[in-house]
């Protein structure tokens, strides 16, 4: 009877203790942390986004560097695209 | 003509009957308790009373924070979901998983709005700002029995209410929108 007890308490000392793992800090989940995937927001009508609203700000705000990164790759004329890959290539 | 002394006697013989009654039950081990046979009708409903109400006076008192509907929160908050919750309460394109088939009671879908799941949360939750009390003070107390668990021990009030207000918006959610805002990848920095 006493064992029974015992193991339960182990049991639940056991699952307090994995749940406090999950209470975490974030950056414990910054390992296994996914990246957002804006392929939906490029190809939205961005004149129908509502901006004001917060959710549409939030996605902006985790889709802004990805967006801006690939702006700016296809504004960089053809020219300098080329001279970007004889940089990277002569780099390797 | 019984005297109100025989009344008495009747009344303490029963309560004594319905105790040892009671009691015999209780140890004699005959009540189900494994999560895969549900509760009798009468249980289920002194339980969800029992919960609904003890849930409903501690919460009546909590302040909503005026700036809960912000990009900032919904990103913190987001993440935070999809990390403690989703497993348990979903995410948009999931109607079940592990948990919410083999717990008892069976998590809430939160992806669902509260009238959309069935799930009743009593005559406070027609109040938004009461069914958002109710959110914060389960999220920070947890409930006995259930699975649900405190969070409060490791998550300060303001972590939790960036919890509640990715609430508010997860039933409109597509995945696409889920995964772009509950993802840590991008610059998680600036979200905590």
């Amino acid at each position: 009877m006493k064992g029974k007890h015992f193991s339960s308490l182990i049991a639940l000392t056991t699952l307090a203790i994995a749940f406090s793992v999950q209470a975490h800090d974030p950056k414990e989940h910054m390992k296994d942390a996914e990246k957002p995937d804006c392929a939906a927001m490029k190809n939205m009508d961005h004149s129908k986004m509502d901006m004001s609203d917060p959710m549409m700000q939030a996605m902006m705000k985790q889709c802004m560097s990805e967006m801006n990164h690939d702006m700016s790759t296809s504004n960089v004329a053809p020219d300098e695209t080329q001279s970007e890959q004889q940089k990277s290539e002569h780099q390797h | 003509m019984p005297t109100l002394t025989t009344y008495i006697k009747c009344l303490v013989v029963t309560a004594v009957i319905a105790l040892a009654g009671g009691g015999l039950f209780l140890y004699s081990g005959f009540y189900p308790m494994g999560a895969d046979v549900p509760h009798n009708q009468l249980t289920y409903w002194l339980l969800e009373t029992l919960r609904e109400r003890s849930v409903a006076r501690a919460a009546s008192d909590i302040v909503i924070p005026q700036d809960l509907n912000t990009s900032e929160r919904l990103l913190a908050g987001g993440a935070d979901y999809n990390d403690m919750c989703s497993g348990c309460h979903l995410k948009p394109g999931k109607t079940d998983s592990d948990f919410t088939l083999g717990l008892y009671p069976a998590p809430p879908n939160l992806t669902m709005s509260s009238d959309e799941h069935g799930h009743e949360h009593g005559v406070e939750t027609d109040n938004n700002d009461a069914a958002i009390q109710r959110q914060f003070w389960i999220i920070k107390h947890g409930i006995k029995a259930s699975g649900m668990p405190a969070w409060a021990p490791g998550h300060d009030d303001e972590r939790i209410w960036n919890m509640v207000a990715f609430l508010q918006r997860l039933p409109e959610l597509s995945p696409q929108q889920y995964q772009v805002l509950t993802a840590r990848g991008a610059d998680d920095a600036g979200h905590h």
